[in-house]
């Protein structure tokens, strides 16, 4: 498996296929002797921010932060072991309803979408 | 059976949603400045649309992915980034002047101030993003947009010389006022190639649910459907090489002007007819500019996207359309002359093109995306030859044109 | 005694230059191949090429379209022969002469 080509910025879809994000990083464990592991899957604008430069990360979480009040606890892990397939998407034993993407739709939803007529789910 | 039915309906959407503000204003300014001299700016800007289209159908069809979901995945996030960033902002500001197409024509009917209009015009945009559903949107407003083709009839009217009219397919160069000549060339091939309608082309593929069969629908809509579209544009230009160009007015400054484009040859009717197309075609293209930003939005993060779900399902994507509008109503409700809103846009988008076609372009050519559908040689060799000429003319001319005031 | 676990990083292991023993630059992490081992998904080796960003922006693919295909330098570094201590500076383990050549 080529991890740049086939898993990174892949779409992860859950149990039901329901798009959630993309991969936007890779966590990897290394462990003195053995070959790195691929550890968990993470998501969300820090990680990509830092992708393009490592000061952008602060700016990122701190409009994050005053927007809703999240934790900087670090962005979201999906640990590997829920990864069920790879293929021309990713998929993941979870339900997209308990993603951080989902939180921040619902976000939206609460705070701009629910607010319009016909937005209410 | 069903696949003629359907090649019929995707030409005939093609030539309904083909003129929008950007093609109407520099086919207009076109005609009036150089007469027929430059037709083979939209023949050759809609040659490389027509392959490009046709490459956005057969991507989408074959690999199942749209081209901003590949561009992100086979380019990586940073590269993706730049190019969202860039063609979002031309994205914008096209939008902004279609909306400013729209205000114009309703203060044409109403006599009421267009910048009075730019909120409600974006606001009933929104109002159908919101509430329909792709099928009527993409065949409802271009079927409307059907009304554009009083300019072909304006123009046979006309009777213009087709002997002229036909020597203008082939290029030519300019007898004086060269800057002019090439800007112009620029903004018509800006205007021809814009990015958002082949990206636009691919999400519809997918929202349609195509597969490999209909590879032969799509090269019939692309090159047929394009092409007869293109008419519509040379005709804006024939029109405005006899309304104005022949009458001595060869420099368009406003919307005022080009307004009675029609009325030469058509009177009253010219008028009122002008208006309704230039509305109606500008409405049409605002949706779908306000679909893509947020395609490119969702597809590009990985969000859930459709224009067939309710916004409640997929609350990124319609807050992206939402904002979109909003700003882009900005532009004209502070006042932005909307010619030039229109033609600066128009500018950009040529300048923006390799951002958005090169990608594109080794994506095309990318076995493990289209397999053996791969890109030919001439199909890249187009595609290159215009992007890369408008984007060397863009930077040659501009500051020509700046400096010429 | 707890064992020593380091995070790191995979999308910005991307691009980064890999220096020899002497510090010299080899070149830059163009892909991460890994395999299951186990119930886990390990890593077995990093491909180093001359020009990683440029890999991965497909220029030589870009190049071909023109006909004009360049050669493909490289190296592939097996992962015990990777020192990443310091991911901003991965370091080899091994001499360059013991790495296996991309052809």
């Amino acid at each position: 498996m080529d991890l740049i080509r086939d898993v990174l910025d892949k779409q992860l879809v859950d149990r039901r296929e329901r798009r959630m994000g993309k991969i936007d990083g890779l966590i990897v464990e290394i462990e003195a002797g053995k070959p790195p592991r691929v550890a968990a899957i993470e998501q969300g604008a820090a990680t990509l921010a830092r992708r393009l430069h490592p000061r952008l990360v602060r700016w990122v979480e701190a409009i994050g932060a005053r927007l809703y009040g999240a934790a900087p606890g670090g962005p979201e892990r999906i640990p590997w072991e829920k990864v069920k397939d790879v293929g021309i998407d990713v998929e993941v034993d979870m339900d997209v309803a308990d993603s951080r993407l989902y939180a921040w739709q619902e976000w939206l939803r609460q705070k701009l979408i629910g607010r319009i007529p016909g937005g209410k789910p | 059976m069903k696949k003629v039915f359907e090649i019929a309906l995707g030409i005939v959407t093609s030539i309904g949603g083909f003129l929008e503000v950007g093609s109407l204003a520099t086919a207009v300014q076109a005609g009036a400045a150089f007469r027929f001299q430059l037709i083979w700016a939209i023949l050759l800007g809609t040659l490389c649309l027509i392959f490009l289209v046709e490459m956005a159908g057969r991507f989408a069809a074959v690999s199942k992915h749209t081209v901003t979901d590949a561009i992100r995945e086979r380019f990586g996030s940073n590269f993706f980034l730049v190019v969202f960033v860039g063609i979002t902002l031309v994205d914008l500001l096209v939008l902004g002047a279609e909306i400013g197409g729209v205000s114009f024509a309703l203060q044409l009917v109403t006599g009421v101030s267009l910048r009075w209009w730019a909120l409600p015009v974006a606001f009933a945009v929104w109002l159908l993003l919101w509430k329909g559903t792709f099928g009527m949107i993409e065949k409802g407003a271009s079927l409307l947009g059907l009304i554009t083709l009083c300019l072909v009839v304006g123009a046979v009217l006309l009777h213009p010389p087709w002997r002229e009219v036909a020597a203008g397919a082939v290029p030519s160069l300019p007898h004086g006022e060269r800057a002019h000549y090439w800007f112009l060339v620029v903004s018509i091939l800006g205007a021809s190639i814009s990015p958002y309608l082949f990206f636009f082309y691919s999400a519809g593929a997918i929202e349609d649910r195509w597969d490999e069969s209909y590879l032969g629908t799509n090269r019939a809509v692309s090159g047929l459907g394009m092409s007869f579209g293109a008419l519509v544009a040379v005709a804006a230009l024939v029109v405005a090489a006899g309304s104005f160009g022949a009458r001595g007015l060869h420099q368009i400054d406003s919307y005022d002007q080009i307004s009675l484009l029609l009325v030469p040859v058509l009177g009253r009717w010219g008028f009122w007819l002008f208006a309704a197309s230039l509305g109606i075609a500008c409405f049409g293209a605002a949706l779908e500019i306000g679909l893509e930003i947020a395609y490119r939005s969702a597809q590009g993060f990985g969000w859930n996207w459709g224009e067939d779900l309710k916004p409640a399902e997929d609350a990124g994507f319609a807050a992206v359309y939402t904002v979109a509008l909003f700003v882009a109503a900005l532009f004209t409700v502070v006042g932005i002359a909307p010619l030039k809103l229109t033609i600066f846009s128009m500018v950009l988008t040529a300048v923006s093109l390799p951002l958005s076609v090169v990608p594109f372009l080794l994506l095309m050519n990318d076995e493990s995306y289209v397999g053996e559908h791969k890109n030919g040689r001439l199909s890249n060799a187009v595609v290159l030859f215009v992007v890369a000429l408008s984007f060397l003319l863009a930077l040659v001319s501009i500051p020509l044109e700046i400096a010429a005031g | 005694m707890k064992e020593l676990r380091l995070e790191l990083r995979l999308e910005l292991l991307l691009g980064r230059r890999i220096l020899d023993r002497e510090g010299k630059p080899i070149g830059r992490i163009e892909e991460i191949c890994a395999e299951p081992q186990g119930k886990d998904l390990r890593v077995t080796e990093y491909l180093v090429g001359e020009r990683a960003l440029l890999e991965r922006l497909a220029v030589r693919q870009a190049l071909g379209l023109v006909g004009l295909a360049g050669r493909r330098g490289g190296y592939r570094v097996r992962w015990d022969q990777l020192d990443l201590g310091d991911p901003a500076r991965p370091r080899l383990c091994c001499e360059v002469e013991d790495l296996e050549t991309l052809e």
